[in-house]
């Protein structure tokens, strides 16, 4: 039964106001830094200078001794698990006897004052003994090797183009440093007031290290400030609440600019290498792939990663036959994990470089090679999955060529390559033209039981019918809470409805990651108002629900919506899954891993000064498949979003490790675009439905990250004829 | 951060006394350097002397067609100058194209000049650095140095001086007024910033007891025609890769009668391209006399593995805004 209420205004399918946005612009928006108790203390970390030393001892005589400092901690008083993690429990709370990254905390400090706290920070004397870091890949242990064999792993063919692509160590550079409030409850526990992406894998964690049990571990999710994968690992989680609970004090803890690129972890560097053979007339015969991810020196989620450059390593093209070894391998390195469309994006840079490659090997238009060998539905990838869904692959290739050609500049500054820098004055400047289109899974994958709880409630509010919606999905500013409110204004013909703060007192929602949390999320509330529904409709005997009135069969009005609901609140919670997923045979790669595949296409124009390597993006258009729509502003925030993430990849975005140290952890040393460098876009949003999913839509976070970087690379490629196998691409690149 | 004393400075005269008998405290003007190395715990100062209340705020026309500019007017003031439109475009340029217009709005002439690099090394206190602490050596000669300089560098230091705006008031020769307790100095400004050498923390002449008071323009009717490029890794608020400060002019035999040349992003001070303007004075405006005297100028250069593409970058981009001050010369 899918009776859905038409006729509600800001429901699925339009783009009521959200909440937050006034706020956030008005800079109104209370953030998680922004928390406050009135007795609260501050707490600090004590961070690892080096990438790798032992740890001969520990002094905190002279920081306990400065007044105003409450406690200072270190793995001696984690009480539970020593280690957490997502995937691996591998990574201290507080380093023991062994620091293996630079930035790694050692020991935590409350004070009555952030500055006291950190000075007391400073003041605990450690005895590093320096050890050799293992810096590059290659040279370190295997952390987990994903292979992929289909077809024929001789076959030949008349063109082979190969190829070694690199990926340097990108940022995800949220605005909303890490932070959060503990504060200790009665019962002995604490309540943790958190910017987080998954409240309950965090509250798994911190109650373990803790050795409470969960129930005594309670998250509230505070306000986010940006996430893309970076809030997945935990921060400062478990220390604000070892602080609180030692203190019998509220410890809020705030990480700095500097602090927060040592506080979470960044995308996986990569090395690429591949080989594309065809036929003459463009046809993919076979690839092969070795890719080489740095993990850092914690697991995180780079199991996930590896499966993920593994499987979607191809891109979304029929090959019948696939060599692919994907690796990841501990390093010295900070730990790298989730970042927008993980693994998926170092491994399109690779093979649509590739795809271009090939192109001009053989004479053929960038664009027709790729529409020869797009998937559609029902193709095989080389996991042996069938894709079931929409995959219009070809559609979104021949939408993005077919768009008008980027305007030719109106001689304003600001529109040529270094824009108001005052370099060209359109003297030199080069145009190009890039593509790219790239694939993603949906939500989690390889088996992992994945779900999402919802509790609706339909109650009357002052004699009028009113939802609340309560999940533990967390907004990370995606747009979730409004659109949770869409689909109970949907599904229950209700305009009033409220979205609870999310919180640990309703079940697990998954993680806002793997652009999962509209369709889990989203599914569940849609299942819990259905339940919703169906008692509403039971009460009475009715058939639907049609504009506040229960109707029967025939459409006769039974009674007002109002009256049923009169008889007491209806209230249920659903626990909503996705189809399983599979794991893959360790040996072949064979199985259906995912769950959902995404597509997106980008092209990008570019004028580049060829002279002194600068480089104007002047318009990016883009095409993606969103299935459906449940809120189209926000789904053309996050593919400008998403894009903007890509672009900054492109050209300029990449954290510099020198021996395992961190050589710019600042927002002015880091570069990420500005609205300067980012160029007007058109995006184009397909609706081709998914028939598994809620309203058929699919996940749109992160495509439009994956293929953007190498259209832009591309472009820049054809302005220049420079072959640019590493990203960032920086000027001397150009002119070199 | 070290706690400090803070005062109000409000006449010049007290202040210098002040300062004179505390060689500890320094001044304190828009602070967008100066507080940022103070919470980076780079720089500890026991007394800060606000001096932003001071009346040293005034740009004045002088008679003979120059200018002299108060050591406190801000940065996006004097940019928007007419004046300094009109006769110094390249200032006026060089400014806007540094920092933000929030910092800007702070920042000051007089700060600008002691505004200290941003060598991620400097910055970081776990590195080896000569001038945060003489005598510990220089990571970023090992390091990630694509940001150093290859000119006027030492042994000892390879950090680029930062400003955008004092690259431009070297190709102007300007002259920075200096006051102390002991009386005013005059000191072209081509001079006033110091080469590292062996004493990289010396950054500049100024004397713990001075005080900039005012920055004075000489009349220079080439700058009416001169271009502040920059070359950066995005389109704002970014640190110059390479930048060039020039203004050119023609004599009636067209050869190059008048020239002002420096460079910024990849010197250890504001650099005069002397050496490029003495090839280029009588010289014919052609890409051959541009490109010789931009090599000739970057001979002396010292690359650092990370940052040798410099040279390269900068000969292109001191022959590119010559090349454009010549065509709009010859076009106008």
């Amino acid at each position: 039964m899918t009776t859905v209420e038409a006729g509600v205004a800001g429901g699925v399918g339009t783009s009521p106001k959200r909440p937050d946005g006034g706020l956030k612009v008005r800079g109104e928006f209370a953030f998680s830094s922004d928390l406050w108790a009135d007795d609260m203390l501050w707490g600090a970390t004590l961070r690892s200078p080096h990438p790798h030393a032992r740890i001969r001892g520990i002094d905190i005589t002279a920081a306990v001794a400065l007044p105003g400092v409450y406690a200072v901690l270190t793995h001696e008083d984690v009480p539970g698990a020593k280690r957490y993690g997502l995937e691996i429990v591998d990574q201290p709370v507080l380093a023991m006897g062994e620091v293996k990254y630079q930035g790694e905390p050692v020991a935590v400090v409350a004070a009555d004052h952030p500055e006291t706290a950190r000075r007391a920070a400073a003041r605990i004397v450690v005895d590093y003994e320096v050890l050799p870091a293992v810096t590059e890949a290659s040279l370190g242990v295997l952390l987990r090797h994903v292979p992929i064999r289909t077809g024929d792993p001789d076959a030949t063919a008349d063109v082979v183009v190969t190829g070694e692509y690199q990926v340097g160590m990108q940022d995800q550079a949220f605005l909303g440093p890490e932070s959060g409030l503990a504060v200790p409850a009665e019962d002995g526990g604490v309540d943790l007031y958190i910017a987080t992406q998954w409240l309950h894998v965090d509250q798994k964690q911190v109650a373990d290290c803790l050795g409470l049990p969960a129930e005594k571990v309670r998250l509230t999710l505070a306000g986010v400030g940006g996430a893309f994968g970076a809030r997945e690992d935990l921060s400062m989680q478990v220390h604000a609440s070892l602080l609180a609970l030692h203190t019998g004090r509220p410890v809020k803890m705030v990480y700095g600019r500097e602090e927060s690129f040592f506080g979470h972890v960044h995308r996986h560097p990569a090395t690429m290498w591949y080989e594309h053979g065809a036929t003459r007339d463009g046809k993919l015969v076979y690839v092969k792939a070795k890719i080489v991810l740095d993990g850092g020196a914690y697991a995180s989620s780079s199991t996930a990663v590896a499966a993920n450059a593994a499987t979607l390593g191809i891109g979304p093209y029929e090959v019948p036959n696939v060599v692919m070894d994907a690796s990841v391998y501990y390093t010295n390195n900070p730990p790298c994990g989730a970042m927008r469309g993980f693994g998926a994006v170092q491994a399109c840079f690779a093979y649509e470089s590739q795809m271009d490659k090939l192109a001009s090997a053989l004479g053929l238009d960038p664009v027709e090679v790729r529409l020869r060998n797009a998937m559609t539905t029902g193709s095989r990838m080389p996991t042996g999955q069938i894709v079931e869904g929409p995959a219009p692959v070809a559609d979104l290739l021949i939408r993005v060529r077919s768009a008008p050609p980027a305007p030719e500049g109106s001689g304003d500054l600001r529109e040529m390559p270094g824009g108001v820098s005052n370099t060209t004055h359109g003297e030199g400047v080069v145009r190009g033209i890039g593509y790219g289109i790239g694939i993603k899974n949906v939500a989690f994958s390889e088996g992992f039981d994945d779900y999402a709880t919802a509790r609706v409630r339909l109650e009357l509010i002052g004699g009028e019918p009113a939802v609340l919606v309560h999940t533990a999905a967390a907004e990370v500013g995606q747009g979730l809470v409004t659109v949770q409110a869409q689909i109970a204004r949907t599904e229950l013909g209700v305009e009033r409805v409220t979205v609870a703060t999310a919180d640990t007192s309703v079940g697990s929602a998954g993680s806002s990651s793997a652009s999962r949390q509209t369709y889990m999320t989203g599914g569940a509330v849609r299942a819990a108002c259905q339940a919703v529904r169906a008692a509403l409709l039971a009460r009475v005997g009715g058939a639907r629900l049609d504009g506040g009135k229960v109707l029967s069969d025939s459409g006769a009005v039974i009674a007002d919506l109002a009256s049923v609901i009169g008889d007491g609140p209806i209230e249920e919670t659903v626990e909503w899954r996705h189809r399983p997923t599979y794991p893959l045979d360790p040996v072949t790669g064979q199985g259906n891993a995912h769950v959902q595949y995404a597509f997106a296409a980008h092209r990008a124009t570019v004028d580049v000064d060829v002279e002194l390597g600068l480089v104007r993006v002047v318009e990016i258009v883009t095409a993606q498949d969103v299935g459906k729509a449940v809120n189209p502003l926000a789904v053309e925030g996050q593919i400008h979003g998403g894009t903007a993430q890509g672009l900054g990849l492109a050209l300029m975005e990449e954290i510099q490790m020198v021996d395992g140290i961190v050589r710019n952890p600042s927002f002015t040393d880091y570069l990420i675009p500005t609205i300067l460098d980012m160029p007007p876009m058109k995006v184009d949003v397909l609706e081709m439905a998914d028939p598994h999913s809620p309203y058929g839509l699919r996940g749109v976070g992160e495509p439009p990250t994956i293929s953007s970087t190498p259209a832009v690379v591309a472009a820049v490629r054809a302005a220049t004829g420079k072959a640019l196998t590493r990203v960032p691409v920086r000027p001397e690149h150009i002119v070199g | 951060m070290k706690t400090f004393n803070y005062l109000r400075a409000t006449d010049v005269d007290v202040a210098l006394q002040r300062i004179a008998v505390e060689p500890g405290a320094r001044f304190l003007g828009g602070g967008t350097n100066l507080v940022d190395l103070m919470r980076e715990g780079i720089e500890a100062p026991e007394t800060l002397i606000d001096i932003t209340r001071l009346p040293l705020d005034g740009i004045e026309e002088l008679p003979d067609g120059g200018l002299r500019i108060g050591a406190l007017v801000r940065n996006s003031d004097l940019a928007a100058h007419p004046v300094v439109r009109g006769r110094y475009p390249f200032l006026s340029q060089a400014i806007l194209l540094g920092a933000t217009g929030q910092i800007r709005n702070m920042a000051t002439v007089g700060g600008n000049l002691l505004q200290r690099t941003r060598c991620l090394y400097f910055y970081d206190e776990a590195s080896a650095c000569n001038k945060r602490e003489p005598g510990a050596g220089c990571a970023a000669r090992e390091g990630f140095n694509r940001g150093n300089a290859v000119l006027g560098t030492s042994d000892a230091c390879v950090a680029t001086h930062p400003s955008d705006m004092a690259v431009a008031l070297a190709a102007i020769d300007a002259v920075v007024e200096v006051r102390s307790s002991r009386g005013t100095r005059h000191i072209p400004l081509t001079e006033f910033h110091l080469l590292p050498g062996t004493t990289p923390h010396l950054e500049s002449q100024l004397e713990s007891d001075e005080l900039i008071t005012a920055v004075e323009l000489p009349p220079l009717p080439v700058a009416a025609h001169s271009y502040y490029r920059k070359v950066r890794d995005r389109a704002s608020y970014a640190f110059a890769l390479v930048s060039v400060a020039a203004a050119l002019d023609f004599g009636a035999d067209g050869r190059i009668a008048d020239v002002r040349l420096a460079l910024g992003g990849v010197a250890t001070k504001p650099w005069r391209a002397r050496t490029a303007e003495q090839l280029l004075l009588g010289a014919a405006a052609s890409e051959d006399s541009f490109a010789t005297a931009a090599a000739a100028e970057l001979a002396a250069a010292v690359p650092l593995p990370g940052n040798a593409f410099k040279i390269d970058l900068a000969c292109r981009t001191v022959v590119a805004v010559l090349r454009r001050l010549t065509t709009e010369r010859s076009g106008s």
